[in-house]
């Protein structure tokens, strides 16, 4: 079965190769033999990565430790789920998974665009299949997921057992589909660019894909940051490592592109910033792969590093090149109509938006490069660690926030003072109203004021819009409230689940700023019967529980939680000790309501005196940043929702492209 | 009354000129997101003591997280702890406590860059950037709005409510060598 994997990803780069050419040279003689060919190599392609993964999988299902791989990721014992995530626990499974999700959003364009978009699919699929060929080079020859062992061991060495958490198992697959999603958008801009067809057929066809990309992302953020509250037992849920800010800043850029690109839509304006970001949003996505694989910077999480640094570094610049290059070439055909009507208006908040999210975007990468930076000029290598991104981030956020209440509520072309006076009245009586209520009720956190002002701010803005929205609504047709709201809604899907990403956004400040500023910890080590306080919290000892399972053993201390002397629960915090030999790790128990979670780690434990070390934290508010993440994903689905009058605008930009030829 | 203002605005008082009016709610609004930018004095609640402040300002290196000693709960992060409340009970400052790790772990152990010296680089670079970045965009527009006015003048001259739509190709030509030259003129 290792050899037949082997066959097929080598089978695989050979037809990733084959659609790479033949679309290429089909592209340029014009041969339509050539494109079909290519088309369906990039089937062939995806069928070929399909079955390697099949053959990975059954031999870690069929635990062959003979198999590198196999041994150095799964053990006899393993769940079935985590056998499954396996296939992503090490560095050449997730190049294999990843490849198999490059190849299927391929397959997914090339079956949905072949027809529809003929002058750009040909570079589309050069594009496609020159990336998926430049990780296949990597599975057949530097990072082989079918390597076999001279002596194949008992067992295998298991999973991290950090990975061991359904969370991570949805966690990896999310980001990847993200980062791997944006070399769509990425591809359909290369073959803007090369061909030269560079109106806003590109982007009207890949915005489904952009938003998806951009969805998944940030969910996989989200995830990973439930997995890490969860899991890593220090109470937090991000702690700005490398590889989080990896993830992150395609996920700015994208948020960047999909606010600028709506100007592009109206007033034809920014179509070469636009094209960048979407060149950017792909280079930062390898990047973050090469910073996750390389080991360059340190970081948390070290599950997959090896020596393919140089040749992700060598892709990356070939990908600069390639695109800036090809950028500059067709600079005069994206010259656009630059015109602005007004100095307040919704283009100007959009270029500010842009500014704000690029920055954002261009300080974390700043501050995750600059220990490189630090060693390369000084020789002395630093820490840019969680107090640098805070003090940093939270002003830019702030910024971000001031316009994202400002920027709905002023018009296109040009808003008069009256009417922005006349709509930013009510929220920002809001903000203040709810600014002097915090005061009266004894809160003096600068940051938390500002934060949850702006939050209200916000909240205020976005719900006077579906307010406003229904009531001309109401007043044109006649309709009843409830069914101006949702004709309101249906007709503007992309505006209004628009606004629910904002909500969710300010849902997750909120969550945010709640646990950062008003957190309460506090630590005891505990015999049976004793207490120790965390806030309003008493949390006393009851017993000592130990559990066997098949893959650990469990120790851990049962804690009766009392507020105000009377019990409302108990928590169980733990240690899991794997039997396949790795380190424990620590299972945290979590008390958790809308207004704070009781998180509760045991840290240690001593056998001889049957006492335990126990470490409590109250987080205010942190469920909001699940609930926000929620409704993110709410508004981004009804975003995406197929809308009638958005086909209808593709349709006639496909049209007016095709247009030249037929004369 | 200028040519921007829109039916229904009040010529007089707060709205006599709603261009310039408009200009000065924008320069606030741009104003107050870029004074939201500057740096707000790091103080949260939850490091105000000494203690805090050390186990804030120095990183783990348990070699299993890239967190601070303030967040790490494992066992090297609660050996420094102590550690850090020893030499702060002895009188040492928090200075003193952090610059003792640093000259037995390194620079490395800083959570953050010091603010001087080339690491004030790491701290100045991105507002710097954003700011740069903002003034080109104030630069960018108002270039685009002038533009903008320019044919909103020429068209506006010929009558038409719809701009270059209608427009001839010569008379299109025209208008193009007029903006031409009026930006030259700028």
């Amino acid at each position: 079965m290792a050899d037949f994997g082997t066959l097929c990803l080598l089978m695989a780069l050979a037809t990733a190769g084959w659609a790479m050419v033949a679309s290429y040279n089909g592209w340029r003689i014009q041969s339509g033999e050539l494109i079909l060919s290519a088309e369906r190599a990039v089937l062939a392609t995806w069928g070929l990565v399909a079955l390697a993964i099949v053959a990975l999988e059954h031999l870690i299902f069929t635990d062959r430790f003979d198999l590198e791989y196999v041994a150095s990721y799964s053990n006899r014992a393993l769940p079935a789920m985590y056998k499954v995530a396996a296939l992503w626990a090490g560095q050449s499974g997730s190049i294999l998974f990843w490849v198999f999700i490059l190849c299927t959003y391929s397959v997914i364009v090339v079956l949905l665009h072949r027809r529809r978009n003929r002058a750009l699919m040909p570079v589309v699929v050069t594009t496609l299949s020159g990336v998926t060929v430049f990780f296949l080079l990597l599975l057949c020859f530097l990072a082989r997921p079918f390597v076999g062992l001279s002596h194949a061991p008992p067992d295998g060495m298991g999973m991290n057992p950090q990975l061991q958490n359904p969370f991570m198992a949805i966690h990896p697959p999310c980001l990847y589909l993200g980062y791997v999603g944006l070399t769509v958008p990425f591809a359909f801009a290369i073959a803007a660019l090369a061909t030269g067809k560079t109106s806003d057929t590109w982007f009207r066809t890949t915005r489904r894909f952009t938003i998806v990309s951009w969805f998944v992302l940030g969910t996989g953020i989200l995830l990973g940051g439930w997995w890490a509250y969860v899991e890593l037992g220090w109470g937090g849920y991000w702690a700005w490592d490398p590889v989080e800010n990896a993830s992150f800043i395609p996920w700015l850029t994208t948020t960047a592109f999909l606010h600028s690109v709506m100007i592009e839509e109206r007033k034809k304006m920014l179509r070469v910033w636009n094209m960048s970001l979407v060149i950017m949003s792909f280079l930062l996505s390898i990047l973050g792969t090469f910073i996750t694989r390389s080991g360059v910077i340190s970081s948390v999480h070290s599950f997959t590093r090896s020596d393919i640094g140089p040749m992700f570094a060598g892709f990356l610049g070939l990908c600069v090149v390639v695109s800036v290059g090809l950028l500059l070439h067709r600079l005069p055909l994206l010259q656009s109509e630059h015109r602005l009507d007004s100095f307040v208006s919704r283009e100007s908040t959009f270029l500010f938006n842009n500014l704000l999210l690029v920055g954002a975007a261009f300080a974390v990468l700043w501050g995750t490069l600059f220990p490189i930076i630090s060693e390369a000029v000084r020789g002395v290598k630093i820490t840019v660690g969680p107090p640098f991104f805070n003090e940093i981030f939270v002003p830019i956020t702030f910024a971000i926030m001031t316009l994202s209440a400002i920027c709905p509520i002023i018009a296109w072309r040009r808003a008069t003072p009256h009417k922005l006076l006349e709509k930013i009245r009510i929220p920002f009586g809001a903000m203040v109203a709810a600014t002097a209520l915090m005061v009266a009720f004894g809160m003096r956190d600068l940051y938390a004021l500002v934060s949850f002002a702006l939050s209200a701010f916000v909240i205020a803005t976005t719900v006077m819009e579906f307010y406003w929205g229904t009531r001309a609504r109401r007043r044109a047709t006649q309709e009843r409230w409830l069914a101006a709201f949702w004709n309101l809604l249906d007709r503007n899907k992309r505006r209004y689940g628009g606004f629910v990403v904002h909500l969710g956004i300010v849902l997750i400040v909120i969550g945010v700023t709640g646990s950062s500023a008003f957190k309460k910890e506090a630590s005891a080590t505990l015999g049976r019967g004793e207490a120790f306080s965390v806030g309003r919290f008493e949390l006393r000892l009851e017993e000592i529980v130990s559990r066997d399972t098949p893959n650990h053993e469990f120790l851990g201390a049962r804690l009766a939680v009392l507020d105000g002397g009377h019990q409302v629960g108990t928590l169980l915090p733990g240690q899991n000790f794997y039997k396949a030999g790795q380190d424990p790790s620590s299972e945290v128990d979590i008390r958790s309501t809308l207004r704070e979670d009781l998180y509760l780690i045991m840290t240690g434990f001593d056998p001889q005196q049957g006492r335990a070390t126990l470490k409590a934290y109250i987080n205010p508010l942190v469920n909001w940043i699940w609930i926000g993440g929620l409704v993110l994903i709410l508004g981004s689905w009804f975003a995406m929702l197929p809308d009638l009058r958005e086909r209808r605008r593709t349709a006639e930009a496909r049209l007016r492209e095709l247009q030249p030829h037929a004369i | 009354m200028r040519s921007d203002a829109v039916p229904g605005d009040r010529p007089r008082g707060l709205y006599a000129r709603p261009g310039r009016r408009a200009a000065g709610i924008a320069r606030v609004l741009a104003i107050g997101s870029v004074l939201a930018l500057a740096p707000v004095p790091p103080a949260p609640a939850a490091e105000t003591t000494p203690q805090e402040r050390a186990e804030h300002a120095l990183m783990c290196f348990c070699g299993c997280s890239d967190l601070t000693i303030r967040t790490c709960s494992c066992g090297t992060a609660a050996r420094v702890k102590e550690d850090i409340a020893r030499r702060l009970a002895s009188g040492a400052t928090v200075d003193q406590v952090i610059e003792a790790y640093v000259a037995q772990h390194g620079e490395q152990i800083r959570s953050a860059p010091t603010k001087q010296g080339f690491n004030l680089l790491a701290w100045v670079v991105p507002f710097a950037a954003i700011l740069a970045a903002g003034g080109l965009i104030v630069a960018l527009i108002r270039r685009w709005q002038a533009r903008g006015a320019v044919e909103g003048a020429v068209v506006g001259a010929g009558g038409s409510a719809s701009p270059l739509a209608n427009l001839s190709s010569a008379d299109r030509k025209m208008l193009e060598r007029v903006e031409r030259e009026f930006r030259r003129d700028l």
